[in-house]
């Protein structure tokens, strides 16, 4: 490659190759992906932090290390790779937003989220916060504090949320691999709409403290990139306990990257159909016709009464976020996210009895969900019923259903976090002439293995892939 | 259970006061939308035949010292 820049098309894995064997510095890549974020983000608005200083001397060090000859520094797998987190992971130094107005001002964390620490550790940059829908409660990222962030790919158009900064950094070309978190579909929505890998591991897998929580039971952390091999191998380097979270489940290491070579063959692999068929538009069903197909997939299965468990993860978070929230939406409603604020004062209010009814649903579903997976290793469902709407849009269409566009766009995710499955979102192009949108690969807890390896397959046989977008 | 308009109207109110939370009135018909919306999600999962066996998702990890 001629420039440092032409390095930023590249996935992370081939960026540290890159760095290591000496084709251009820490520094350079690091620097060019600066500038790119310079250059590009007056109108993709992925960015709401950029933590030039911080990059620039953590660059600096790693350069003076492999001068040095450090060879343990050399061999670090993400060396040099710049990288950015949703505004609602801790970085030392900066306030932690979580997209909202009413937290400006509060102090700085003083110490980086586990999941950043984890990632710096083995040789990656950090180089800023990502916009995102307040407080985590939205699927387009128009946060009206700090303006929508736009869809690379078509910037009248959503990028999806809540971590919407975090995938279209991604489709900009900004940097490889971002943080995000998904309680009812804020990884995998983005990773549709902008057309980036995304994981949304098992329930429990990631420690989330130092993180801006939304509802806790059902709250994830995960990677987005450019290729489901760095979802793998981000992924592996950020597991590990932490009894810090409540809900991190001590588990032993259990290593993905090594296993993708190992592609489909030999999975028992279904197409899930029945409420994931009638609420996708045609592209989101040639989505998953087209994966289908490249895996060699005919066999259909159903998970019974879906779209109650997608009833009861609504309302666990409309009454779990709002909880978190009344003290400020007592003495300061005005401050909130307008497109939020009344679904925030409404989920106050809901009765424990629905809330209490709503948590046995889900432990039910959970329940059929394990049953079904005695019988199949991996389905596969479209990520989002449709392409990226219009900034501003208020109502899709959806076979013949009048919805409203926001709470919509995650009627494809909800019921799947809802029992915290692991999920990749792996983007497929040419089911709409110009825009992405990917289907959901799931597969039992803990199984993120699977998922990775079918994400991975599908890239190989040029199904899914996450390209960066002209900005024109 | 079926909470009618009215109904729906009258319980915003009411737990909003008992709440402390003041409801402004250009807030209001938001928050009614959205808990009428609620509300049939609520009627989704009462909707499901359930046992008292049925035990919620969430369950109790009691904490050692560490």
């Amino acid at each position: 490659m001629s420039g440092a820049g032409d390095w930023l098309a590249a996935d992370a894995v081939a960026m540290a190759h890159a760095v290591r064997e000496r084709q251009l510095s820490v520094t350079q890549l690091v620097g060019a992906s600066l500038q790119r974020i310079a250059e590009t983000d007056e109108r993709v608005n992925a960015f709401t932090d950029v933590t030039e200083d911080r990059a620039l001397r953590r660059a600096e060090q790693l350069d003076a290390k492999l001068a040095a000859g450090n060879d343990s520094v050399a061999a670090l797998p993400l060396l040099g790779v710049p990288f950015a987190a949703k505004n609602l992971f801790d970085i030392a130094g900066i306030t932690t937003l979580a997209g909202s107005k009413i937290e400006r001002g509060k102090p700085a964390a003083t110490r980086d989220s586990p999941l950043i620490e984890r990632l710096e550790a083995a040789g990656a940059v950090l180089v800023g916060a990502l916009n995102m829908d307040e407080y985590a409660y939205g699927f387009t990222t128009e946060n009206s504090h700090e303006g929508p962030c736009r869809n690379p790919h078509d910037l009248s158009r959503v990028a999806g949320g809540s971590s919407g900064g975090s995938a279209a950094a991604i489709a900009a070309g900004q940097v490889p691999l971002t943080l995000g978190s998904d309680t009812n579909g804020s990884i995998r929505v983005p990773s549709s709409l902008c057309g980036t890998f995304g994981l949304k591991p098992t329930y429990g897998r990631l420690p989330r403290n130092r993180s801006y929580p939304f509802v806790a039971s059902l709250d994830h952390l995960g990677p987005f990139a450019r290729s489901a091999r760095d979802l793998a191998l981000s992924y592996d380097l950020m597991q590990g306990f932490d009894p810090h979270d409540p809900a991190c489940v001590e588990r032993p290491h259990e290593a993905t990257a090594g296993l993708l070579d190992q592609g489909a063959e030999g999975l028992r692999i279904a197409i899930l159909g029945g409420y994931f068929h009638d609420n996708a538009k045609a592209e989101a069903q040639a989505a998953v016709t087209r994966a289908a197909d490249a895996l060699g997939v005919r066999r259909e299965l159903h998970l019974p009464e879906v779209a109650r468990a997608r009833a009861a993860a609504f309302l666990i978070s409309n009454s779990q976020g709002s909880n978190l929230h009344l003290p400020d939406l007592k003495r300061r409603a005005q401050d909130f996210e307008p497109l939020s604020r009344d679904r925030f004062l409404a989920g106050a209010l809901l009765p424990a009895t629905w809330v209490q009814q709503a948590q046995r649903v889900r432990r039910w579903f959970g329940l059929q969900a394990a049953e079904l997976f005695k019988d199949v290793d991996v389905l596969i469902a479209p990520a989002t019923p449709c392409v990226a709407p219009g900034i501003g849009t208020e109502w899709i269409e959806i076979n013949g259903q009048h919805l409203p566009a926001r709470p919509s766009l995650g009627l494809l995710t909800q019921p799947i976090s809802c029992i915290g499955l692991p999920v990749c979102a792996a983007p497929i192009w040419g089911c709409h002439p110009t825009l992405p949108i990917a289907v959901q690969i799931i597969a039992a807890p803990w199984r993120e293995d699977l998922v990775l390896r079918v994400g991975h397959a599908l890239q190989q046989a040029g199904i899914a892939h996450s390209p960066i977008a002209s900005l024109a | 259970m079926t909470m009618n308009p009215l109904q729906i109207e009258a319980y915003v109110d009411a737990s909003a006061a008992a709440l402390g939370l003041e409801l402004a009135a250009e807030y209001r018909p938001g928050v009614i939308r959205y808990f009428t919306l609620a509300e049939t999600m609520a009627q989704q999962v009462f909707g499901l035949p359930l046992d008292v066996t049925d035990e919620p998702a969430e369950a109790f990890v009691p904490i050692s010292p560490r």
